[in-house]
């Protein structure tokens, strides 16, 4: 090596020390800890807090649970709402191919906040308040969500194939939107089946 | 007397009068309630709306204030835990409203207000007192950067020239030899 190719090294060397220098200042100006993907999670358990055991025989007069959660992974804090839902099985479930909501009406809301890398978990406790069998339909008047009593009256066709009268409570998640100052759907639902018997 | 004239009002005797003033009273006494009700069940309706949306401004402002706080790095997780609280009585608020029972919605929606309040206010205030420590970590960080350039440039020159005059000294210290050829 001659003293030109070591005059080469030495100023690699100097710029690279320089660069690790300047990395409290560019770290300002693009943070490295950004995560990648942005996303939230939204599940359901069961009464035992696994997923399984949820209730499907559904009994008029009878209280059941799950357990309702949203992860955030947003990369910041994020004010969501969860809506339920409550349908027979002609009715409409949220538009999976163009991102939209069910166009039905939330029986109930959660609101909620939660921090980036955090969950939040709430327990939902439901109970069919009444519903009668006229020959082949189904009518469910009301249904209880945590204590409060909403109207539903929601007519259901017997299900010869599964041999039931079927009804869908379901959870859509939505999240606040600080540009448009509006909740948006957040493309994400769960839901289970309810196989309702009258007393 | 034709049967069919109409009688002028100075013909009417009193007991006409009275008949008449008691079918209006009946009248008012039973049907005046219902528009009564009408007329101030749509207004404490359209009261209660508004009390809702202004809890659920407040709940928003305070989101955002704990957003500028959280992104100037300060640690929101007590206040999200509080706003929390607003959360569940804004939406106990919009299902008591959405079944009519205006006054347990008036109720919550008073005190998300109230709740929402508070933690702006604290919003700000953590924001304030984090943006000061901010400012000195920026400052910090900068001149840690600047520092630590002009002493890697000074170090490189340095160590440069003392490379370069050993790199020299040997260079010139060494003897030629003169290698016998093979032919």
């Amino acid at each position: 090596m001659n003293l030109d190719d070591y005059r080469t090294l030495f100023a690699s060397m100097s710029l690279v020390l320089i660069l690790i220098a300047t990395v409290p200042v560019i770290d300002l100006v693009m943070p490295f800890s950004e995560n990648g993907e942005s996303f939230s999670e939204l599940w359901l358990l069961g009464p035992t807090h696994m997923a399984e055991g949820y209730p499907f025989n559904v009994g008029v007069g009878e209280g059941y649970s799950v357990f309702v959660g949203v992860g955030n992974r947003m990369g910041r804090s994020e004010y969501y709402t969860v809506y339920v839902k409550f349908r027979n099985q002609t009715q409409p479930l949220p538009d999976v191919s163009g991102s939209k909501p069910s166009p039905l009406s939330p029986l109930y809301e959660f609101r909620f906040f939660v921090a980036d890398g955090e969950t939040w978990e709430s327990l939902l406790i439901f109970e069919i308040l009444d519903a009668s069998v006229h020959g082949d339909f189904m009518f469910v008047g009301n249904i209880s969500i945590n204590g409060i009593v909403f109207s539903v009256d929601s007519l259901s066709m017997r299900d010869s194939e599964n041999n039931g009268f079927y009804y869908q409570l379901f959870f859509e998640l939505w999240l606040y939107d600080v540009a448009t100052q509006s909740f948006q759907y957040h493309d994400r639902f769960v839901g289970i089946w309810l196989n309702v018997t009258a007393s | 007397m034709n049967i069919f004239e109409i009688k002028r009002l100075c013909d009417v005797d009193s007991m006409s009068f009275s008949k008449l003033f008691f079918v209006l009273f009946v009248l008012f006494v039973f049907v005046g309630p219902i528009f009564v009700s009408k007329t101030f069940g749509a207004d404490s309706e359209n009261v209660v709306a508004s009390v809702i949306e202004k809890a659920e401004n407040s709940v928003v402002s305070a989101y955002e204030a704990i957003l500028d706080a959280e992104q100037i790095g300060a640690n929101v997780s007590d206040l999200l835990a509080q706003l929390n609280v607003a959360g569940i009585c804004l939406a106990n608020a919009r299902a008591f409203y959405a079944l009519g029972d205006f006054e347990n919605a008036t109720h919550f929606a008073n005190l998300c207000y109230d709740i929402g309040e508070e933690v702006r206010s604290e919003a700000v205030e953590l924001k304030n007192e984090v943006h000061k420590l901010w400012v000195n970590a920026i400052w910090l960080r900068m001149t840690t950067s600047i520092v630590g350039v002009i002493f890697v440039v000074f170090l490189s020159f340095l160590v440069w020239g003392i490379f370069k005059r050993r790199y020299q000294k040997r260079i010139l210290g060494m003897k030629p030899e003169v290698v016998s050829g093979e032919s």
